[in-house]
């Protein structure tokens, strides 16, 4: 007998019947959904000013920065790596952005299409190059660049602020389209489009095939090197567009922003279920992980509770999450519920 | 294989009644039950070792016997058991009291730490001898000096780990397990990568063990092993209880029917190819800078070449470096008259190599993908990387591999985890994965390694029936029986030099086993 997750038997093999519901069925963030839903519907009866229009555009525009990098980080984490790096490469999207806007004068849309290939080059060919190409530790490379980029950033930009003033960007960080805010929807094209990219293409089925044995995947023929470079780029790429948020909602470029970026990030993935050490999850739990933390933050601010509470339940969470994927993995679950299923109390064991 | 104990032993019939002649076995499990879902892994199996007593545990992939050995070794809690240990009901699902109890592991993964000493893995996750300096590490030398010359180990306790050749590392994992007072070591096939030597030597020290009134619980699939070895067999079928005999009583033949029931038929004979004189494969003065020493050989369409010898004599390096694994490889390699030596296993799968490897679960499969994307994933990584695979025609590919290859447990389950299949079909997923590329040259290293009887009969068909197919079919294995088997012909290579070249019907193993250990 095979002691993997087989057994977990027919009620999810009567599942397998229906394809589309099985990647939500057998999903790892369905325990925080759940919490999720449970604090959503608590705030909106605890609370008379949660559950308005107004509150939840604001609270979904405050999480959407979070939102775009995190989505890039499960790429790193599906691969089986981390990029310590978004903070900085957010931060440095910023500056060069003021920097090309303000003293370049190019106009606000090919700014942000610079930037974002900026970020992406920056994420492919310095930390997916060395990592992938070269063969070096994720750890010890994003780290690296973390702090590099992190100096370029105070160096270049003399640690001080600069206004960019473009009435373009405010329309893009304050309106709404449809009654949706655009940052809003900006998270929701990104959603859409890396679920597509992870669950529909060759590409994203590398991702998860590197991430799970780069060994196997490089044996199979899969280019592990090149798929680790576009993985890395995907992750600048977002933290760029993390920055040009940034850049719209301050209406300035600074040097201080994304410094905390890399833990409410790592948080948000894996609260959402993706494995640490890569190969399983994905970016709805991802989506669910930022909203979690969203909703937390928001619903205790207009409860008037303290918000550091939000980093007590945050953590708490986290590490629940992380208990319960361990569980998971040692297939404890399966034996304990054979043990909750028996009705008759026979012993355990003879011998306690 | 004496048998002085033998009126000792408790004899159990199959409908669970034991006689107890005399005293009672050392280590008794009876009405063990274990139930994963709907599945039942052991059903009302049991188990009873005598003290001193090698005893098999004997089953197909799938019958029980590994968890049956992971409830001994308390890494699962059975639904129901009753386990006594020297008359003492064993703590269940807690390893450290297995452990501590007297119930000792080696398993195939060693869990040795790589970078100590062996004497710092023997003494590992015990309390140290300390000085008010610190750790005392001549004590713990000399402690674990003493548990090797127990074991007639000559084996210098200062040596890192990392540098010992595997069966050393087993012994190791054998002293630690003995310096914790074991009273019953479980060897989990120890044997699966170690060379007939090394065996040899393994069995040396289960003997010794034995003469210590250590009891071994010895899971192997290789037949001549059990026979040599034990003097008891439990056979598991299903996870029930077959049959508990001296081993004495049994031969292959009727070890394997108890094993398999009556599924078996007699062992095919190899069918020979008939091409004569092309040439599919040529290699041509393959050298790989301390593995390979100038090899050439040439393989006809059809035809099934082995490669014989001991473990490290150059087999799995050879293959590797025709696939381009090795960076340094020089020579030639011709496919169909075209130069086909590359250093990248991407470019080797375009010119039409192969390469099913020998470890399934570090290198052949994905464990947390599904057996559709495992089956896929060679034949597509060419294709253009954002296309959106196919599914409809995956479904109907995964439908006719699993029909064809006769995988057990997958059928309308492609969307399934792969590592819910056993050892032997998950095998037979790595193979139909390769077989997707339509290779003209496969090579196979081990490729059943791990895998119980039926399956490998199984597997060798398949093998017969890619002769048709007319590509060069390379097979390195370190069973000499399954290259008789399965090969027109067997080179045999010891220190990265073939040193011999025979045809089937000259082959033997006594034969091969003289030119791999370098006695030509």
């Amino acid at each position: 007998m095979t002691n993997d997750r087989s057994d977990v038997s027919t009620a999810r093999s009567r599942q397998l019947a229906f394809n589309g519901l099985k990647s939500f069925t057998d999903a790892s963030f369905l325990g925080v959904l759940l919490i999720l839903i449970v604090m959503f519907v608590y705030f909106s009866v605890s609370s008379s000013s949660f559950l308005t229009s107004a509150n939840i555009n604001s609270m979904l525009t405050g999480v959407s920065i979070l939102f775009v990098v995190s989505i890039g980080m499960t790429f790193a984490m599906l691969s089986g790596g981390i990029d310590l790096s978004v903070g900085s490469i957010l931060a440095l999207s910023c500056i060069l952005f003021g920097k090309l806007a303000n003293q370049a004068g190019i106009p606000i849309g090919l700014v942000i299409v610079l930037t974002l290939v900026a970020g992406a080059m920056i994420g492919g060919f310095l930390n997916g190059g060395l990592i992938g190409k070269i063969g070096l530790s994720f750890l010890v490379v994003t780290l690296g660049s973390n702090i590099l980029l992190r100096g370029v950033v105070n160096l270049w930009s003399n640690t001080k602020t600069e206004q960019i003033i473009s009435p373009f960007l405010e329309g893009f960080a304050f309106n709404k389209f449809l009654a949706v805010p655009y940052p809003v929807w900006v998270m929701i094209v990104v959603l859409a489009l890396s679920l597509y990219v992870l669950r529909s293409t060759y590409f994203g089925r590398d991702v998860y095939a590197v991430g799970g044995n780069a060994d196997a995947a490089r044996l199979s023929g899969i280019n592990v090197g090149r798929t680790i470079m576009i993985v890395y780029a995907i992750t600048g790429l977002l933290s760029a567009l993390g920055g040009v948020i940034t850049v719209s909602r301050v209406g300035a470029a600074s040097p201080l922003v994304g410094e905390t970026l890399i833990f409410e990030a790592t948080a948000a993935v894996l609260i959402g279920g993706t494995s640490f050490k890569g190969g399983a999850g994905g970016v709805t739990g991802t989506a669910v992980g930022v909203l979690f933390l969203g909703v937390l933050q928001n619903g205790l601010a207009v409860s008037g509770v303290q918000t550091f509470w939000q980093q007590v339940v945050t953590g708490t969470i986290l590490i629940l999450a992380v208990l319960i994927e361990k569980f998971r993995s040692e297939e404890r679950i399966s034996s304990s519920l054979s043990r909750f299923r028996r009705t008759t109390p026979d012993p355990v064991s003879p011998a306690s | 294989m004496n048998d002085q104990g033998g009126d000792q032993r408790v004899h159990a019939q199959i409908d669970g009644t034991a006689t107890i002649e005399s005293v009672p076995p050392l280590l008794a499990a009876e009405n063990v039950f274990k139930h994963y879902g709907g599945v039942h892994a052991l059903h009302d199996a049991a188990l009873h070792v005598g003290v001193g007593e090698v005893h098999g545990l004997i089953g197909e992939n799938g019958s029980g016997k590994s968890t049956f050995l992971k409830i001994l070794s308390g890494q699962i809690l059975p639904d129901q058991a009753e386990i006594t240990l020297d008359g003492e009901p064993l703590p269940l699902g807690k390893p450290t009291l297995s452990l501590a109890s007297g119930i000792a592991t080696v398993t195939q993964e060693t869990t040795l730490v790589p970078d100590l000493s062996v004497a710092e893995n023997i003494v590992l996750g015990r309390r140290a001898v300390r000085r008010w300096w610190g750790l005392d590490r001549r004590a713990s030398r000399k402690r674990a000096a003493e548990v090797l010359d127990r074991l007639d180990l000559h084996v210098d306790p200062r040596t890192i780990v990392n540098r010992l050749r595997p069966d050393e590392k087993q012994m190791v994992e054998i002293a630690r397990a003995i310096s914790m007072d074991a009273k019953v070591l479980i060897l989990d096939e120890p044997t699966s990568s170690l060379t007939d030597e090394e065996v040899a030597a393994l069995f040396g020290v289960v003997k010794s063990l034995k003469a210590h009134g250590v009891s071994t619980i010895f899971v192997s699939h290789r037949m001549k092993e059990v026979f040599e070895i034990t003097d008891r067999v439990t056979v598991l079928r299903d996870g029930k209880l077959v049959a508990e005999r001296d081993t004495a009583e049994l031969d292959s033949a009727g070890l394997i029917e108890l094993m398999v029931g009556n599924k078996l038929e007699e062992k095919t004979p190899p069918t020979l190819s008939t091409t004569s004189g092309e040439v599919k494969l040529k290699v041509d003065h393959l050298v790989v800078p301390g593995m390979v020493q100038d090899v050439s050989f040439e393989v006809g369409p059809g035809e099934i070449v082995g490669f014989a010898g001991l473990i490290g004599a150059g087999r799995s390096e050879l293959l590797k470096a025709i696939f381009g694994l090795h960076p340094t490889a020089e020579g030639r390699v011709e496919l169909d008259g075209a130069e086909v030596l590359s250093h990248n296993p991407r470019h080797a799968m375009r010119n039409g190599i192969a390469l099913v490897p020998a470890d399934r679960k570090e290198q052949g499969l994905i464990l947390e993908m599904s057996i559709k994307e495992n089956l896929v994933m060679a034949h597509t990584a060419r294709s253009w990387r954002l296309g959106r695979p196919p599914r409809r025609r995956e479904a109907k590919e995964v439908a006719q591999a699993v029909e064809s290859f006769r995988v057990a447990g997958a059928k309308g389950r492609g969307g399934a985890s792969i590592g819910s299949l056993s050892g032997g079909n998950q095998q037979k997923i790595v193979l139909a994965k390769w077989l997707a590329t339509s290779p003209q040259a496969i090579l196979l290293d081990e490729p059943t390694r791990g895998v119980d009887v039926g399956a490998k009969e199984e597997i060798y068909g398949l093998l017969d029936d890619l002769r048709s197919s007319g590509s060069a079919i390379l097979v390195s294995s370190s069973e000499t029986p399954e290259l008789i088997r399965l090969c027109d012909r067997i080179f045999v290579m010891f220190r990265g030099r073939i040193v011999a070249s025979m045809a089937n019907e000259n082959a033997s193993e006594s034969a091969i086993a003289n030119y791999a250990t370098g006695n030509n």
